[in-house]
């Protein structure tokens, strides 16, 4: 009986007694940028940004247009070197934008955004850790919306639902395995209702597992990434559940990022959660909100920009950014660092599995 | 006496070595031919594995055997030979001989053929064929063996000019052999009630590992030291505690549990998108494991399978589940708790996902293999004008499948047997297509109460209870092994044999490693049956 190995069945039971608070275990499988998208398109009454190609052959003699996009038919990701290199003496546009002149960006207008009051205020007015602004009213008709990061990025194509940014960042993490952010409740008394319970967030080392129909499938086990036995990123917070829906206090800390070929550590300010547990517990949906540091959010769309799914002209972004910045003033210049966010996030069940061997309790669960 | 399958072989073989006369009755088989048993393609692949290493690899499949009286191993005894699976055969065998004498292979298997040659080596080929023709045939070797094979090695390698290639022209002729193919089983010269102990090696071996007999085995048979009481017990004691016995346990089980099922094992993924064909390798892998580690490692009680929560877990299996991987990227032990509907292996994948529809579960497919698997006991088949109508229609108002039956099996053709096999299948269904658990059906609970021959129970731990305490449990096991080591079906000549085995099985407290020891130590294990009758043609 050699094959087995050791069969001493001397593991302790993995399955949460009865009684016993729970762990629930969550993989997010879409992190989506949350743009808020009116039929009419109304928050972009002047239409869509420009990106950097078309701010190229617009600016070409025609002739000169047509020898270079080969009468138009060379597609923009085969011409990209030429628009992204259209400064006096071909500096990189995104590299470099202070150099250029562009027109500024078209930002979200209207009273509506996805998000979450991060300042406090009723009216955005200036505060010790933020700047004058412009509130919104949330699309579940919530007040006093903090959102700067959809006014920036809210009339760029490439960020809305027919875009590209998000469907080629979701669509590569289904299987890289790369930028995988795990979320973990304890303490769970009760999932309708529970006043006190932590909300932790990891990395997963695990890639998804998926079904034939690239769904990534609930219930699989994720070893949380850690080094020396501790766990990397690992950010608490305290939380409540009030009819199934977990928020979070607001906290600072750090997720793993990958999309469009960009890794990054966000480092988000007055981060917090809101997750929804639906009546199916293999999955679930909800709302992340926070500072996003502008020096991080340009590394992402600067070099975002150089490729023909940004859309946008990285000069126009760039000049926008310090200009709608709400969050963390400078305090010499009194310039705000930071923009306020939101992104709206998919996850399903799974099981987390710590450093130190321990697997996550769980309850029986049964498919309906 | 002429051995039937020789005759049909060689009539596929007329141009091969050995069958150019009705092979003799060898020395070393004392008397009378009275059991034929077709190798299955387990025990060829493993007997490859076991005479020339793991790394000479067995292609394609053979015709498959149909599950007569509750066992493929009954079947081996009754399959006859086509002229295509004997083509099959063939192919296995010339595929086979080719790896053996490959560059790769050839230097170790055989190392005075290692240098490439053009010229036959008379001593190297015989001394090849010596070693690994006893191991096939299960005997020494006559010359009616050795020297037609020779005959062909050197004919060949003169032909091909390549002595490996004529070694290999010889082996394939062996991995054709009806002695190679069919285990035979012959009585004593002088015992004609009794297998003479080539065939007690091959019975023995067959049974506990699944493959032919090793040179131990071969030497006691050779020296009669096996057909003696102190001589069978020193063997059986060696196999027992020998890593191949985990081999053959599995090869037993799979046979009683119906595993070939899983060879075509399908589910609808838009239904049941966990499922994958890693998750049903696994699934028969758990269930092989569960069983292994509980009643060989653990010793423990056979009743007791059908009531532990004691189980081992993949990645896969453990999501399908929905519980933690115990090991990630590996097995692992896992307990369920109690009150948890997963108890005893009749609740896992590998019979409730095995014994339901590709896009749903269903309770007389899992009734009906409780009965027969586990308890022994035959269910008939539905009549053939049976209406499924009332039960596959659509009808908002029928949620669950206890709904669908009772609309169904009220009908008196039906009934009988659905009476038997319902009660089972509807109280596993706490379990759906593919094992996971559920608790509704169509929104409508799940009414999971149930009887087995007379006890009541509400739910799968009340199932578990009544499995494991159903004197039909223990007494199919023992039926079951003693029917898959003779290859038939215990007939009235054995009642007393397998009464007394079941009585021994109770008595050591169902404890298996103890019933295959009580079994293959009784002497009436290898009683002989009736010679088997021979025909030959007239014309």
């Amino acid at each position: 009986m050699k094959i087995l190995g050791p069969l001493t069945f001397s593991l302790a039971t993995l399955v949460a007694p009865a009684g016993a608070a729970e762990t629930l275990g969550f993989v997010v499988t879409d992190w989506k940028t949350a743009i808020h998208e009116s039929q009419f398109m109304d928050e972009c009454p002047e239409g869509m940004n420009a990106g950097n190609d078309e701010y190229w052959w617009r600016a070409l003699p025609k002739d000169e247009r047509a020898r270079l996009t080969n009468n138009g038919t060379t597609p923009p990701v085969l011409r990209q070197h030429m628009p992204n290199h259209r400064g006096p003496n071909g500096e990189d546009v995104c590299q470099e934008p202070w150099l250029f002149d562009d027109p500024p960006l078209l930002t979200a207008e209207g009273p509506t955004s996805y998000g979450m009051n991060l300042d406090g205020t009723v009216d955005g007015a200036a505060t010790a850790k933020t700047c004058g602004h412009e509130k919104f009213t949330g699309v579940d008709d919530r007040p006093a919306v903090d959102n700067q990061l959809y006014r920036l990025l809210g009339c760029i194509h490439g960020w809305r639902s027919d875009g590209l940014i998000e469907v080629s960042a979701n669509g590569a993490r289904r299987t890289n395995g790369l930028g995988m952010i795990l979320i973990e409740v304890t303490g769970v008394d009760d999932r309708g209702n529970d006043d006190d319970v932590t909300v932790s967030f990891f990395r997963s080392i695990d890639q998804f597992t998926i079904d034939a129909a690239n769904n990534v499938l609930p219930y699989a086990t994720y070893r949380i990434d850690a080094a020396d036995g501790v766990a990397r990123y690992g950010g608490k917070l305290k939380g409540r559940i009030k009819d199934g829906l977990i928020t979070t206090d607001p906290g600072n800390l750090s997720l793993p990022f990958y999309g469009n070929y960009a890794f990054q550590t966000i480092d988000f300010r007055d981060f917090r959660l809101e997750l929804k547990l639906g009546d199916d517990p293999s999955s679930a949906e909800g709302m992340v909100a926070g500072y996003y540091g502008v020096d991080q959010l340009w590394e992402f769309v600067g070099e975002l920009g150089w490729q023909p799914t940004g859309t946008y002209s990285c000069p126009a972004l760039y000049a926008a950014i310090p200009k709608l910045a709400d969050g963390y003033p400078d305090p010499k210049t009194g310039q705000c660092t930071a923009l306020s966010s939101a992104f709206l996030i998919k996850t399903v069940a799974a099981f987390l599995r710590h450093p130190d061997g321990r697997a996550q309790t769980a309850r029986a669960e049964a498919t309906q | 006496m002429i051995r039937p399958a020789h005759l049909i072989a060689c009539v596929l073989l007329s141009a091969l070595a050995g069958c150019d006369r009705p092979e003799p009755a060898s020395a070393t088989h004392d008397g009378p031919v009275v059991a034929l048993r077709r190798l299955t393609p387990e025990q060829y692949t493993n007997i490859v594995a076991d005479v020339f290493g793991p790394r000479i690899k067995v292609a394609g499949s053979f015709d498959p055997l149909v599950r007569t009286d509750g066992l493929l191993a009954v079947a081996t005894a009754k399959v006859a030979m086509t002229p295509p699976g004997f083509e099959q055969f063939e192919a296995a065998a010339r595929a086979v001989a080719a790896q053996v004498v490959d560059e790769r292979n050839r230097s170790t298997l055989i190392p005075c053929a290692a240098a490439p040659s053009e010229t036959f080596d008379q001593a190297c080929a015989q001394d090849f064929y010596r070693r690994a023709g006893r191991l096939l045939l299960r005997r020494p070797l006559t010359d009616a063996d050795l020297n037609p094979r020779l005959a062909l090695a050197e004919e060949a390698t003169k032909a091909r000019k390549d002595f490996a290639a004529g070694l290999a022209s010889g082996l394939s002729s062996f991995l054709t052999s009806p002695g190679f193919l069919y285990v035979t089983e012959s009585v004593g010269a002088t015992q004609s009630d009794r297998l003479d102990t080539y065939s007690m090696a091959a019975r023995l071996s067959f049974f506990l590992w699944n493959t032919t007999p090793d040179e131990s085995l071969l030497a006691d048979a050779q020296s009669g030291a096996l057909g003696t009481e102190k001589g069978l017990k020193r063997q059986v004691e060696r196999m027992l505690a020998s890593p191949r016995l985990e081999r053959g346990v599995r090869a037993f089980f799979s046979d009683m549990l119906g595993f070939e099922k899983f060879a075509v094992l399908e589910k609808d993924t838009a239904i049941y998108p966990n499922f994958s064909h890693t998750v049903a390798q696994d699934g028969r892998e758990q269930m092989l494991r569960t069983i292994v580690a509980h009643t060989m490692v653990a010793r423990g009680d056979y009743r007791d399978l059908f009531t532990t929560r004691k189980t081992f877990l993949s990645d896969a299996l453990a999501r399908l589940n929905r519980v933690p991987t115990p090991t990630p990227g590996g097995w692992g032990p896992f307990e369920y708790p109690d009150g948890d509907p997963r108890v005893g292996i009749q609740s896992a994948f590998a019979l409730t996902a095995l014994f339901s529809h590709p896009g749903r579960s269903s309770p007389t497919l899992r009734g009906r293999a409780v009965r027969e698997h586990l308890l022994c006991q035959r269910v008939p088949d539905p009549p053939s004008d049976v209406d499924f109508t009332l039960f596959t229609r659509a009808d908002p108002h029928i949620k669950t499948a206890r709904q669908r039956l009772d609309a169904h099996s009220n009908s008196p053709a039906c009934a009988g047997c659905h009476k038997l096999v319902d009660p089972i299948g509807l109280t596993l269904e706490n379990f759906d297509g593919v094992g996971q658990v559920r608790f509704a059906d169509n929104g409508a609970p799940i009414d999971t109460s149930g009887t087995l021959d007379g006890t009541d129970y509400t739910d799968p731990a009340g199932l578990a209870r009544a499995l494991r305490d159903s004197p039909a449990a223990p007494a199919c096991l023992v039926t079951r092994l003693y029917s898959y080591g003779l290859g038939r079906a215990p007939g009235a000549a054995d009642r007393d044999d397998v009464g007394a085995l079941q009585d021994a099985f109770a008595d050591a407290g169902y404890r298996l490693p103890d019933l295959l020891r009580a079994i293959t130590t009784d002497r009436l294990f290898y009683r002989a049956p009736a010679p088997v009758e021979t025909r030959t043609a007239s014309r």
